[in-house]
């Protein structure tokens, strides 16, 4: 009885909306970036913070994309396929098509929403493992990928809608601005809605959560969606910038998608950890990948450093929390 | 001197005395049954034996040079499924290099033939039955220490009765070859069958002993039940109940078969029974966790309709879980989310949740419970069991349920928090005429706490007994089955098993 009240004073201070580990994640972001402005004397220029934010607003989409599933204790490694499918459909629609912008976007929303959809049906309804299901979708989204394209570059898209991804408002890449309004709005609905309640509850207990009556998988395909239509979002914006579409589009991403909320403190087994934490561990990879390119260290070995990155933070996480319990 | 003596041993747990002082003798050739309901120490005894626990005073003597090799058979299945017989029979096997099947396949015959087992060493064993799969662990045990003693845990909790002769053939055998067996089993049928020693453990002590006498079965009832429990503060809503809310007829599941019975309002209904005999199961299936297989119920007088626990709730049915860590708390949500995720339709407009109002409805449980916390955003995980319980049912009642069905309320719980729970159970079935619904493996908190107890053996009811009928010894044979309903049952067994 008493044990109750002791532990809770010593953690009080580490309670704050989410727990401390928060602080740990945004201290380490500003190490980081205070050894880069050292090491690297143009890290702080105006012209490399546009690339940094710019960076960041791809990986910050998928990777609170991501969060959002791994705060279930579910995965989705088809997110980079997902997002190559809708930039591939929006970008045909407008230049085949020519398709009013709204109506190709809103288009490769659905198609992201539908495609997350599929994957969360088949994983809840035969209750079968998220990894492994992803990984068969991940090859069956690039494989449509490679079918529309035929393997070609589709040029043609019109400046409207290229602005999205190549322009500047106020100084800042406009893709910046689309991400912390999707960063808003996965956080209102995490921390603020009926919704974001029970996804905490399914991503703690499976179980617990259907006692008290929650439809769990419901909410876990909800959350695919949800996450495929942000990666739609990443994908069209991507290919906005690029003003082109091609097969191997996202590809990319689907390290830094799960690198990032592990990095910024979101428990692979679900329930622990915030939205916050994704976009820091975003903001963590971007900037650590501007770094090694102002060092001029080969670009092919960026992939070892973030790689090395995750296990550090995986095994870090690990540890603090045994300390913690011992 | 005997092959195992155990002296004198003592165990203690944070708060509870395990074992004290027990004094038993194991003898070459001799089968020993062990009797005592849940909690009576049956098996922190059998891990003191088989040197899991180390015994805090006392300790076991033998006679020879070495100690006697223990074989331990427990009472789940514990095998692995996609393995073959012989692999299961010698894993983890010896240190080598080359894994020589044959070899090991022609090592496991003899044992399987010595059982008089249907299955071969090469057999998958998630083909075989479930008679087989017990055998088997009783083979493994045999094979992997040549055991002098063997120790068998309910081995027969899964057998047809064809079966459980068979394997007393076994037991007997193998009794005549000079191995001592152990046999712990809440069935007096089966003890009597054996014609073994008998000692029957209660709260951690050796209060009866067979000591070579023929014993009876109501020698045995009378030693398993005490004058000690405390009565004394009854916990039984003392208001009249109220018109009938749930009527279940004839229900049958994985687990039970023709269960039937009312509930009313503003009574505690006590479900009692062994571990596995189905009581969960009938409420869980009520609740809509389960798919009933047969039966129908009424709740109001309407037609019940199995579905989902989320539309019994909606009907005011809430169902507490025994396994409260795992299916019932959300471990690192704090007590505030933990209370608003059960009441979100109160918490919440237009789907958004005001954190002001569930802290203010975690407030109210805090205060109308005493919940000992500091302040609502600690992690639930960090309150204790008893701090949590009280978090789960003041959030149940907060929706004002109907029906409240407790599974094991106070398991892990200390003493003072039970009796805080007990009264609880009783306020609400006295003030708010919920009907409560309270399955236990603890006969006392049966006793204090139900206006009426119904108690299942092997998926059946087999005694219904009332307030002025209940008495430990009443509940106690009813439970392990004793006297008139042992044959009826005994019947129904052997059809459920074909």
């Amino acid at each position: 009885m008493s044990d109750g009240l002791v532990n809770m004073t010593q953690r009080r201070g580490f309670n704050l909306k989410g727990g401390g580990q928060i602080v740990g994640v945004l201290i380490a972001f500003v190490v980081i970036c205070v050894v880069a402005s050292l090491v690297a004397p143009q890290f702080l220029t105006s012209y490399n913070m546009t690339i940094i934010s710019r960076d960041l607003a791809f990986i910050g989409i998928v990777a609170i994309a991501q969060g959002m599933l791994l705060l279930l204790g579910d995965i989705d490694v088809s997110i980079g396929a997902i997002a190559g499918l809708c930039g591939i459909v929006c970008t045909k629609l407008l230049v085949d098509a020519h398709l009013d912008p709204a109506l190709a976007i809103s288009a490769g929303l659905a198609v992201g929403a539908i495609a997350g959809a599929i994957n969360g049906t088949i994983i809840t309804m035969f209750n079968l493992n998220s990894l492994v299901v992803t990984i068969g979708m991940l090859s069956v989204y690039s494989g449509l990928n490679l079918w529309i394209t035929k393997g070609r570059t589709i040029v043609g898209l019109p400046k409207e809608v290229t602005v999205l991804g190549g322009g500047k408002l106020m100084g800042v890449p406009v893709p910046v601005y689309i991400m912390a309004g999707a960063f808003l709005m996965i956080l209102f609905l995490t921390t603020k809605t009926v919704y974001g309640r029970r996804l905490y509850a399914v991503g703690n207990s499976r179980e617990a959560a259907k006692i008290i009556g929650i439809h769990e998988q419901r909410v876990r395909i909800v959350a695919y969606a949800i996450a495929g239509a942000l990666a739609g979002l990443a994908g069209m914006l991507l290919c906005f910038r690029l003003v082109s579409a091609q097969a191997s589009m996202g590809q990319s991403w689907l390290l830094p998608s799960i690198a990032a909320p592990v990095i910024g403190g979101i428990a692979t087994t679900g329930g622990i950890g915030t939205i916050w934490g994704a976009l820091l561990g975003a903001a963590i990879i971007a900037v650590i990948g501007n770094v090694i390119v102002l060092g001029g260290v080969d670009v092919y070995l960026q992939q070892v450093v973030t790689g090395a990155i995750v296990v550090i933070a995986v095994a870090l996480d690990a540890i603090t929390r045994k300390m913690g319990r011992g | 001197m005997s092959l195992l003596e155990a002296r004198g041993i003592t165990k203690h747990f944070p708060g509870v005395i395990a074992l004290d002082a027990v004094d038993l003798r194991f003898e070459r050739g001799e089968v020993h049954c062990i009797v005592g309901e849940n909690g009576a120490g049956k098996s922190t005894l059998v891990k003191v034996l088989t040197g899991i626990y180390r015994p805090d005073e006392g300790d076991l003597h033998y006679d020879g040079e070495t100690p006697p090799a223990i074989g331990y058979v427990p009472q789940e299945l514990n095998l692995f499924d996609h393995m073959t017989v012989a692999e299961n029979m010698f894993l983890p096997l010896e240190n080598g290099v080359l894994f020589r099947r044959k070899e090991l396949e022609e090592a496991a015959q003899p044992f399987l033939d010595d059982l008089k087992m249907t299955s071969a060493p090469q057999d998958l064993v998630r083909d075989i039955s479930v008679a087989e799969k017990q055998l088997l662990q009783i083979a493994r045990a045999l094979a992997s220490r040549r055991s002098d003693i063997l120790i068998l845990d309910e081995p027969t909790a899964s057998l047809t009765a064809t079966e459980i002769e068979r394997l007393f053939a076994i037991v007997e055998e193998l009794q005549a070859r000079g191995t001592a067996i152990v046999f712990i089993t809440h069935r007096l049928d089966e003890v009597m069958r054996l014609h073994s020693v008998v000692s029957v453990l209660r709260n951690g002590c050796v209060v009866g002993n067979s000591d070579g006498k023929e014993v009876s079965e109501a020698w045995i009832v009378s030693k398993m039940t005490g004058k000690e429990m405390d009565l004394s503060t009854l916990y039984r809503p003392r208001t009249s109940r109220g018109e009938t809310v749930f009527r279940v007829e004839g229900l049958s599941g994985e687990g039970f078969e023709e269960i039937s019975f009312e509930l009313h309002a503003g009574e505690v209904l006590g479900f009692a029974g062994l571990v596995g005999a189905g009581r969960s199961e009938v409420l869980q299936t009520l609740f809509g966790m389960r798919n009933p297989t047969a039966g129908q119920a009424w709740f109001d007088g309407e037609p019940w309709v199995f579905n989902k626990p989320a539309r019994a709730i909606s009907k005011g049915v809430m169902y507490l879980s025994e396994e409260r860590k795992a299916h019932g708390i959300f471990p690192h949500m704090s007590v505030r989310k933990n209370v608003g995720v059960g009441l979100l339709r109160d918490v919440a407009r237009l789907g958004v949740v005001s954190s002001e109002r569930e802290a203010e409805a975690t407030a109210r449980i805090i205060g109308d419970y005493r919940v000992k916390t500091a302040w609502s955003e600690t992690k639930i995980m960090n309150l204790s069991g008893g701090n949590q319980q009280k978090v789960l049912i003041g959030r149940g009642l907060m929706a004002n349920p109907r029906v409240m069905v407790f599974d094991e309320p106070t398991r892990g719980i200390d003493v003072n928090a039970k009796d805080e729970i007990y009264r609880l159970m009783q306020q609400v079935a006295e003030d708010k005429k919920i009907a409560v619904v309270l399955i236990s493996s603890e006969i006392e908190e049966l006793l204090k706490c139900s206006n009426r107890v119904l108690s299942l053996y092997d998926g059946r009811i087999n005694a219904e007994i009332v307030a002025e009928e209940l008495s430990e010894e009443r509940l106690l044979s009813s439970i392990i089955n004793t006297g008139g309903a042992s044959d009826a049952t005994a019947a129904n067994r052997e059809d459920a098993h074909v």
